[in-house]
């Protein structure tokens, strides 16, 4: 797929087919996801991959915002002690949620060029969802993002771009 | 719906509800008007696998669901979709004893 494609034409899906997704190819979004800048190259990020139809459904219970029944959901967490020994104050507070972002961006580019369909998701509870997980200690769950078999086609939202790009001219 | 299943069903609605009082502290408040919406449509649904049905209900969970995600696009167009849900309200605001 054209990356082009995969950047214009991913959305936010919220609606799944009733059908598994196979480990081989979720170990495929993880190593798309590794790939990601990541500040310092600290790569302290952890991902935990939920399959289980009522392991999600315990995960729901604490995640508002993860809507529909996907087929997986991945934690992409953060190691928040090894952030901060490998760069400080910046590193925990900074550039560890913006790795996990960028990784994130990968996984799902990753997967709509699988034909799977993908949400992000920042409305859970932390500390539920790490206390589900049974997150190690300093690991801290950043961003979930469902996955699954897309049973709809979210149409195009606009984008704005009105005093969106700017050129600055040193000339003037 | 055995009552094992029907409790599994309401904890999670529960847990749904609960979960986004803490959350909506600090989200964008828009999401407080969408979880309370989509709440009920949960709730329409669970009464639904339980035998309690009508038309009207369905017609409620129909509507909501149709428009609940406008929030994610156009404010103006979830503020009509939740007053539309309103006429709906009232279109069917009636009981028994009354009909």
């Amino acid at each position: 797929m054209e990356l082009w494609e995969a950047i214009k034409g991913r959305r936010s899906v919220r609606a799944f087919l009733d059908r598994p997704i196979e480990r081989d190819l979720l170990e495929r979004l993880l190593e798309a996801a590794i790939w990601a800048p990541s500040g310092g190259n600290a790569q302290t990020w952890r991902f935990v991959v939920i399959d289980d139809p009522i392991q999600i459904r315990r995960i729901k219970i604490v995640s508002p915002g993860l809507l529909g029944d996907p087929a997986a959901v991945i934690a992409v967490c953060q190691d928040l002690t090894r952030a901060r020994a490998k760069g400080g104050e910046l590193g925990e507070t900074f550039l560890a949620p913006i790795d996990a972002a960028m990784a994130s961006q990968n996984l799902l580019l990753a997967a709509y060029a699988e034909g799977l369909g993908t949400c992000t998701i920042a409305s859970f509870h932390k500390k539920g969802v790490g206390r589900l997980l049974k997150l190690s200690e300093g690991v801290k769950p950043i961003l979930l993002v469902s996955v699954g078999w897309p049973a709809e086609a979210p149409p195009v939202p606009p984008r704005h771009r009105e005093g969106v790009f700017l050129f600055e001219d040193s000339n003037e | 719906m055995n009552r094992v299943k029907l409790e599994e069903r309401v904890f999670e609605l529960v847990g749904y509800m609960v979960t986004s009082g803490r959350n909506l502290l600090t989200e964008t408040p828009l999401y407080g008007p969408f979880r309370l919406v989509d709440a009920a449509s949960r709730l329409i649904s669970i009464l639904e696998e339980e035998g309690v049905e009508s038309d009207r209900l369905q017609a409620m969970r129909t509507e909501i669901d149709a428009g609940k995600y406008s929030v994610m696009s156009d404010v103006e167009e979830f503020e009509s979709f939740l007053d539309s849900l309103v006429d709906t309200l009232v279109d069917h605001a009636d009981f028994e004893e009354r009909r």
